[in-house]
């Protein structure tokens, strides 16, 4: 834009008296100096860097706090080669003693692409048993390692040996080094025994909902080290874990496997939710020095300048049986509490109280069991009384285990001055030492209540009430059917059954059928001549048989009459004419003009003269003459025959 | 034996036929055979299945309880052999199994109110979610799914009939025929979109096993999508192999054929 400008500049500033004479319309040169320099100020103003500069005030960049706290974390550390190691903990073992086969990845675990079975391990029969993933701080980065236990009780002595295979991680192919046992019977007996955590369920007969505890112990070592533990875990289904309630805590312990001292104990509260046989198996990171170099130490042990190592270890599973809660019988105000529970008398905030002014009623429950998740029971429906749901104890779980008792709070309104008490709040809970729901409502206190200074509107209060949603009420469990019910021949619907499309066919067919024997009956009704026809065909094959039947008889009379009958029969369709009616004149009539005087008019003229002599007089004497003719008869039949 | 002895020689006007003997000893035989193909015959094996596995349950054997009911469901499915060949399996702790047991019950008969019960007891529990049925579906499953193909068949033949029926035999048609002929025509209308539900449900199964990875590819070191839980709907597409392809309400891939259980089994 400003170069546009320019040459008009240039020539603007061209001396006077050069003989130029600046085109009519052209601004002069000091008013276009000063459009040269404001349209550069635009130009400059337009740009956005500039346009930044001349901001009034740059604005600070605001960073999210979680993600500067995401970027201030140290880096895990997936750059480094990835070198797996496998070992036997312990490498040398005696026969039925449990031992763990142990594979350290340094890499994360989602990364890993872990084979659902192992490659083939011969005699040795490995069980899955806990996996988990550790980062460790290794300078300024977080190293991963990703631990995968498997476990074997071998009975026989021996070598055994897991070969080396392969496993994807972070997409590459990464081989899984050998691992080699040596199972002996004559092993030294100052070998300590095998790493391996215990857990101990108290009780292990419960109820679904009742609060257990689990106590994770440490493995034992000789003299005075506690072994601690790191991320435990117990793991297993239809139970949750209440982290919150954790206990780590060095306590002496009785002897155990010959060692005594202090060990660390992990204790947590365990929640079966789901009724039947359970399962739970507890595993932690044990940090010690055992494992260096692929190795395993006999004990723990502190190597100079070697980082602390973290191995995984697990427990046997230890199998409980859960029974539900019985449904018959479960009072009003059960919540859910499973335990021993007391409550103790309510406390008021004040024993004095107008009408439509709140109240705090607060309650203290006592005892043993899943205090920290027992729920506060739910407000009853009174008519005097307007009661919000309960607030829950806002102290920590352990602050509440600690005292062994919970609190709830339940604000109260009077809705009139009759009231003398607070509502009766039905709580229960069930007791599964004595296996039954125990009543432990929360008593009424006795309160003044004071007419208020707005009347408070019961009928809207009841109206509030009866208009709320139904209680819903849970599915449960339908009993067993008494009888089979409605059955079929397979659960293949019948569309999809080949016969049944065929089946449709059967209508079609007789549809059709239906309309061919209409078309027949039609064409028959137009054409009479036609059933004529077929009748006198069919007479005439009777009179036929009657005739052959009478010849073999050699009865002359019922050939001569048969004989009569064929003719006629056949020369019916031709007049039309009842065939009785006919007579010889008439079914010579039907012969061609030749044949009526020839042999064959002598033949239908001899046999109608010996039916009316029978019929009018007797058989002349020589009943053979007629059976004689019978060739003739039948060579006129046939043309009679074919003419119909 | 059955003779067939004609007098004479020859045609004659009919036949005639006498027996030797008092009752046909081969037709006798081939009674006493084919009744234990009868199903009357076999009522009794299937039933007696049933009512054992009831005593097994009743005294709590769960896991006989349930091969019995599901060898007599295998013998002759019936609603309320499934009914109870589900409360078996979800007191075993299979809810796949469960679900599928108390969904083919209800297929057979939608007016099973304890199996629908059942469903939504177990998908409360374990906190399933239920198949998503088209409109059509719904419809169809208002009725045991035979009763659909029969009801589609005979309307759509008998409104055939009635209106093709008097032209044939010449007869006029009356007011009452071409009624009965529009109202047979009406169901058959309204039963074709539940003959489509029914085709259409038979393609949906349930997973049976907990943790069912959902494959990208029909490989065994495929790639997984999600985790499905025992009892979770999936829709059929097709198989592969000893794979199929399964949509499920959060993605589709492919499982195992093993590890779905379809309302209609398949060959």
């Amino acid at each position: 834009m400003v170069s546009f400008l320019l040459p008009t500049v240039a020539q603007a500033s061209s001396p006077a008296g050069s003989g130029r004479v600046p085109p009519p319309g052209r601004a002069r040169p000091p008013f276009r100096r000063f459009l040269a320099l404001a349209y550069a100020a635009c130009f400059c103003w337009l740009a956005p860097g500039a346009r930044a500069q001349l901001a009034t005030s740059p604005q600070p960049v605001v960073r999210d706090p979680l993600m500067a706290l995401m970027l201030s974390q140290p880096r895990i550390d997936v750059e480094s080669p990835v070198q797996p190691t496998a070992t036997f903990d312990p490498p040398m073992a005696k026969p039925g003693e449990r031992v763990t086969y142990r594979v350290v990845i340094n890499a994360l675990e989602a990364s890993i692409q872990w084979p659902d079975k192992l490659p083939d391990t011969g005699n040795l029969q490995l069980e899955a048993g806990a996996h988990g993933q550790l980062l460790a701080m290794n300078g300024a980065l977080f190293k991963p390692s990703t631990t995968f236990n498997y476990h074997v009780r071998p009975k026989q002595p021996g070598h055994f040996t897991v070969p080396a295979f392969s496993v994807e991680v972070y997409g590459k192919a990464v081989t899984i080094p050998t691992a080699e046992l040596e199972v002996r019977g004559d092993l030294p007996a100052h070998l300590p025994a095998p790493a391996h955590l215990q857990l101990e369920l108290e009780p292990t007969n419960i109820f679904v909902g009742q609060a257990v505890k689990a106590r994770v112990y440490s493995p034992p070592h000789p003299g005075s080290v506690v072994q601690g533990l790191a991320q435990v875990q117990i793991n297993g289904e239809g139970f949750i874990v209440d982290a919150a309630t954790a206990r780590p805590r060095v306590e002496a312990t009785a002897p155990r496997a010959g060692l005594s001292g202090m060990t660390y104990i992990h204790e947590v509260l365990l929640t079966p939710m789901a009724s039947g046989r359970l399962s739970a198996f507890a595993q932690a990171y044990s940090v010690d020095n055992r494992t260096f170099a692929g190795a395993i130490g006999t004990g723990p042990s502190i190597v100079p300048g070697q980082a602390s190592q973290y191995t995984l270890l697990d427990s046997d599973p230890v199998v409980f049986a859960v029974k539900p809660l019985p449904h018959e019988g479960q009072p009003e105000g059960f919540t859910g509490a499973v335990g021993r529970f007391e409550v103790q008398p309510p406390q008021l905030s004040t024993n004095e109280v107008r009408v439509g002014d709140p109240v705090k009623l607060t309650v203290r429950v006592r005892g043993e069991g899943n205090l920290v998740r027992l729920v506060a029971p739910p407000p009853p429906q009174v008519r005097d009384w307007q009661v919000f749901a309960g607030e829950q104890d806002p102290n920590h779980p352990q602050i509440i285990l600690a005292q062994g008792a919970t609190t709830f709070t339940y604000t109260l309104v009077p809705l009139n001055e009759k009231s003398q008490a607070t509502p009766i709040i039905p709580f229960s809970y069930f007791d599964p030492d004595q296996e039954k729901y125990v009543n432990a409502s929360i008593p009424s206190v006795g309160i003044t209540v004071e007419p208020g200074a707005v009347p408070v509107d019961l009928g809207v209060m009841d109206q509030a009430r009866s208009s709320a949603a139904p209680e819903e009420k849970l599915p449960v469990l339908s009993d067993l059917a008494r009888e089979p019910g409605l059955a079929a021949g397979s659960l293949v619907p019948l569309q999809r059954q080949p016969w049944f499309p065929l089946l449709q066919l059967a209508p079609a067919v007789a549809f059709f059928g239906l309309w061919i024997w209409k078309r027949r009956q039609q064409y028959f009704e137009a054409h009479p001549g036609v059933v004529l026809r077929r009748r006198a065909r069919r007479a005439l094959r009777r009179q036929r048989r009657l005739l052959g039947r009478a010849a073999r008889d050699r009865n002359a009379p019922a050939f001569a009459a048969a004989a009569v009958g064929a003719m006629r029969v056949a020369c019916s369709p031709h007049y039309p004419a009842e065939p009785r009616a006919l007579v010889g004149g008439d079914v010579l009539a039907v012969l061609p003009e030749t044949s009526r005087g020839g042999d064959t008019g002598r033949v239908v003229r001899r046999f109608f003269e010996a039916t009316d002599g029978t019929r009018y007089g007797g058989l002349p004497e020589d009943g053979s003459e007629l059976l004689a003719l019978r060739p003739q008869l039948e060579h006129l039949l046939d043309h009679l025959e074919g003419r119909l | 034996m059955i003779g067939i002895f004609p007098r004479g020689f020859g045609p004659r006007p009919g036949w005639r036929f006498r027996a030797r003997g008092s009752l046909p000893l081969g037709l006798l035989l081939a009674l006493v055979f084919s009744s234990s193909s009868l199903p009357g015959f076999c009522a009794s094996s299937w039933r007696d299945l049933f009512q054992q596995g009831r005593s097994a349950y009743l005294g709590g054997d769960y896991t006989n309880a349930a091969a019995l009911f599901r060898r007599s469901a295998a013998a002759r499915p019936a609603s309320g052999t499934l009914q109870n060949l589900g409360n078996a399996e979800w007191q075993i702790q299979r809810p796949g199994l469960a679900v599928l047991a108390w969904e083919q019950a209800c297929w057979l008969n939608p007016f099973n109110q304890a199996a629908r019960n059942n469903l939504d007891f177990a998908r409360r529990e374990a906190q399933l979610e239920s198949p998503e049925l088209a409109w059509y579906e719904v419809v169809s499953t208002w009725l045991p799914v035979n009763w659909w193909a029969w009801i589609t068949g005979v309307s759509f033949w008998a409104a055939l009939g009635l209106a093709a029926l008097p032209a044939f035999l010449g007869l006029r048609k009356t007011g009452w025929q071409q009624g009965a002929a529009a109202f047979v025509l009406g169901v058959f209308l309204l039963s074709v979109p539940a003959h489509f539900g029914v085709t259409s449900r038979a393609r949906l199964g349930f997973v049976l096993e907990r943790n069912t990875p959902l494959r990208l590819t029909p490989t065994d070191d495929a790639q997984y999508l999600a985790r499905l839980q025992s009892g979770e709907p999936a829709r059929f597409e097709r198989r592969h192999g000893k794979f199929v392809l399964v949509r499920t309400s959060r993605a589709e891939g492919w499982i195992e054929k093993t590890q779905l259980g379809l309302i209609c089994p398949r060959d």
